[in-house]
């Protein structure tokens, strides 16, 4: 019997010739935000990080036995070198070009460098290695004065940092990224994907080699081209990744997007004119920003649990410091002095030109109810206690020891994190045990009248002992869900010493098989 | 006498103590209390213990004692702070109430000390280290007085302690003679600011939860042998 199938009708997006070109705050009710994404090129990436160069340089990589010219700056190439030529050959066309090794790692180190920079046009900003940026300039184009304004001044201050750089705008990654490599300069309004794709060749959307020379063996040139081939059959033939990509480029597939860092909840920033180099600057800019930022928290009425705080030097670099506190908080004091500390690793050398204070994560503050007495007292004591563990933590290590369902000494109490809650299960500890376990227990020799009597006297640290009274033995047996099968059993003696010293001591293993002897404790 | 102290004592922090919610000292025993100037180990002071053998476990009982009957959240600082919640427990002393902290170097544990007895959310501190300064013990004072906990000193007895900047000083020794796992001690108020000294036998009564005066209590049987 066939199978009838009920095709739900398929929903137009508006189309966006309908739409204005300018695509401001979306009215509401659209249901899909027209996302705009800004993609940054750097095709002379790999030559910017093996360090400045004033003459004609190239690139080059080994590639099997040949080395082949990765990539030539500009002097370079006027002297007729080009990319995919040997090394030999470009050495030969023009002897005076410097070659230098193509330096993978400090590619990359830059670029990472570099995108941690444009965090300051965005806060969303990936990483298109190898050679390009990609930023979601949704909404922010605004503060710069349109899209063509913030792509001219990223690309300036690129500039300015000594990077060749291309740019477009589109409303997916992907294509942002085509136009940047294939028509840099572009602004290619959200909903005209299709026209702005269609003039591109094909190696502009990052299609694998082999079905990049497959489409040209079928004459298709343009992505154009492959556009208009029906989809079924190019997916069958070469496999449902061209099809992705095309639908991410496309818009109609969302592309991932994996941002460097989390978008902040909050943040303030403030830009300098004068790079500012000494602490005292940093400081009195700080006592500024977090009050800003404070402020912002409580109209909301959260409080933050991680505080960053990004300092952009002049020569395009970034230093973070990150705070995590244990219990959320917007008091200004406090994360004052907790950021005191931290600020020491700056290194300002040349000056910061700009400072953000982020928080990154927040969570429901309720504002402190004054004058109801018990509960008002409670919580602010709560909060001192808070502020106190995350000052000490900031330095030291903190923790806390919660009991554990075990009667093994050493996992009786365990390290827990400072804010963990702490539940004493019932029966716990019921025995007596010593207040002082060591951390190593010391190996002890021990006299005794028979191999399983209890110690008389006990040798520890050198020294002979006396022992006036013993109470034991109490065997623990090996916990063999946790433990090692080989560990041995222990028999535990409390032990009163001569001058009264009350100690706790083990013999591990049987009497009978060589054991060995441990002090482990010291009761009061 | 006392009433006079008293007023000298007050004149003595003009300006200086806030007031506290808790002001009662924390209790030891009766017959300890009773020849401490402010009845029982004052608040918002430091109190200097001496831990007489290597483990210094009858020092750390006390210690313990003292931190459970301080009734609030309590720190631990230490090179290697070795507290076992297990017999703390025994003490009184909740785990859910202690906060552990490491620090090796003398300086980050006198500043961690110091910042613990000014937070009014701390009852009692407590800092293990091998001695301290008379400059740092004052601080340490000054801190205390702000914040209003009790702090204590724990190092190992030494022919010559030095100078004390804390308000009472004390020597814990264990006294041979109970069951090896019930805690006696033998304990001497070496020093008392506006007090006198004093030396007394005591046994901790873990299922009463009181310190007990031996001298003032029958004789008990002798202690047994070891078979």
């Amino acid at each position: 019997m066939r199978r009838r199938f009920c095709r739900p009708p398929r929903l137009e997006a508006p189309s966006a010739s309908e739409a204005p070109a300018q695509a401001l705050p979306l009215p509401a009710g659209e249901n899909v935000p027209a996302r705009r994404f800004l993609a940054i090129h750097l095709p002379l990436l790999a030559i910017e990080a093996t360090g400045p160069a004033d003459g004609p340089v190239l690139v080059w990589r080994a590639n099997g036995p040949r080395r082949e010219v990765l990539a030539v700056n500009a002097a370079a190439a006027a002297l007729g070198v080009a990319p995919r030529q040997s090394l030999a050959d470009a050495q030969a066309i023009a002897p005076g070009v410097q070659p230098r090794p193509e330096e993978p790692d400090a590619e990359r180190a830059r670029l990472q460098a570099l995108g941690l920079w444009a965090l300051r046009f965005t806060p969303l900003v990936a990483l298109d290695p190898p050679q390009g940026l990609l930023l979601d300039i949704t909404g922010v184009e605004a503060l710069f004065g349109g899209e063509a304004a913030l792509l001219e001044r990223v690309l300036s201050s690129l500039r300015r940092h000594g990077h060749a750089a291309l740019g477009a705008i589109a409303g997916t990654g992907p294509l942002a990224a085509a136009l940047a490599q294939a028509a840099p300069g572009t602004i290619a309004p959200s909903g005209q994907e299709r026209a702005a794709l269609a003039p591109l060749l094909l190696f502009a959307l990052r299609i694998p080699l082999p079905v990049l020379a497959a489409l040209r063996r079928l004459g298709l040139e343009r992505l154009g081209d492959l556009l208009a081939q029906p989809r079924a059959p190019l997916a069958h033939r070469f496999g449902a990744e061209l099809i992705l990509a095309l639908d991410r480029a496309l818009g109609e597939a969302t592309a991932p997007f994996p941002s460097l860092r989390p978008p902040p909840d909050f943040h303030v920033t403030r830009e300098f004119l004068e790079p500012l180099i000494a602490r005292g600057g940093i400081d009195a800019v700080l006592s500024r920003l977090l009050p800003l930022l404070c402020q912002q928290l409580e109209d909301t009425g959260r409080g933050l649990r991680r505080l960053v705080l990004r300092a952009h030097r002049g020569d395009g670099t970034m230093q973070e410091i990150v705070l995590g506190l244990g219990r959320s908080s917007r008091d200004a004091a406090h994360l004052a002095k907790l950021l005191e500390r931290r600020l020491d690793t700056l290194e300002p050398r040349f000056g910061f030109e700009r400072l953000d204070l982020l928080a990154e994560i927040t969570e429901p503050l309720a504002a402190l109810q004054s004058g109801m007495p018990g509960a008002a007292t409670q919580a602010v004591e709560e909060a001192a206690l808070a502020q106190l563990i995350d000052r000490l933590g900031q330095r030291l290590p903190v923790w806390r020891l919660a009991p554990r369902a075990s009667h093994w000494p050493e996992r009786q109490a365990m390290r827990v994190e400072p804010f963990a809650a702490i539940e004493t299960p019932p029966g716990w500890a019921a025995r007596p045990r010593p207040l002082r376990l060591l951390r190593k227990p010391e190996p002890i020799e021990v006299m005794a009248l028979l191999p399983d009597a209890p110690p008389r006297r006990l040798r520890w640290r050198g020294h002979w002992i006396e022992v006036s009274a013993a109470e034991g033995p109490e065997r623990f047996e090996p916990e063999w869900w946790w433990d090692r099968p080989d560990r041995p059993l222990r028999d535990y003696y409390r032990v009163e010493c001569a001058d009264g010293t009350r100690l706790w001591i083990c013999r591990a293993g049987l009497a009978d098989e060589a054991p060995r002897w441990f002090l482990h404790g010291a009761f009061a | 006498m006392a009433t006079l102290r008293r007023q000298v004592a007050v004149l003595e922090h003009a300006g200086t103590r806030p007031d506290h919610a808790r002001q009662d000292p924390v209790p030891l025993c009766p017959s300890v209390d009773q020849v401490l100037p402010a009845g029982g180990l004052a608040r918002a002071a430091l109190h200097e213990i001496l831990g007489t053998t290597a483990l210094s476990g009858a020092a750390l009982g006390f210690c313990a004692l003292v931190l459970a009957r301080s009734g609030g959240t309590v720190l631990w600082i230490g090179a290697e702070p070795e507290a076992w919640p297990p017999g703390l427990v025994r003490f009184g002393l909740d785990p859910a109430r202690l906060v552990l902290v490491r620090a090796s170097r003398p300086a980050d544990a006198l500043w961690a000390m110091e910042e613990a007895l000014r937070c009014p959310a701390v009852s009692a501190a407590l800092l293990a280290s091998p001695g301290i300064g008379l400059t740092a013990g004052r601080r340490l004072m000054l801190a205390a007085e702000a914040g209003g906990a009790l702090g204590l000193l724990l190092r190992a007895d030494s022919p010559h302690p030095g100078p004390a900047v804390a308000l009472t000083r004390w020597r814990i020794s264990p006294r041979p003679g109970g069951a090896p796992s019930e805690a006696h001690w033998q304990v001497e108020l070496l020093r008392s600011r506006g007090g006198a000294g004093g030396n007394w036998p005591l046994r901790w009564n873990e299922a009463a939860g009181e310190l007990l005066d031996e001298a003032s209590l029958p004789a008990r049987p002798v202690r047994r042998r070891v078979g």
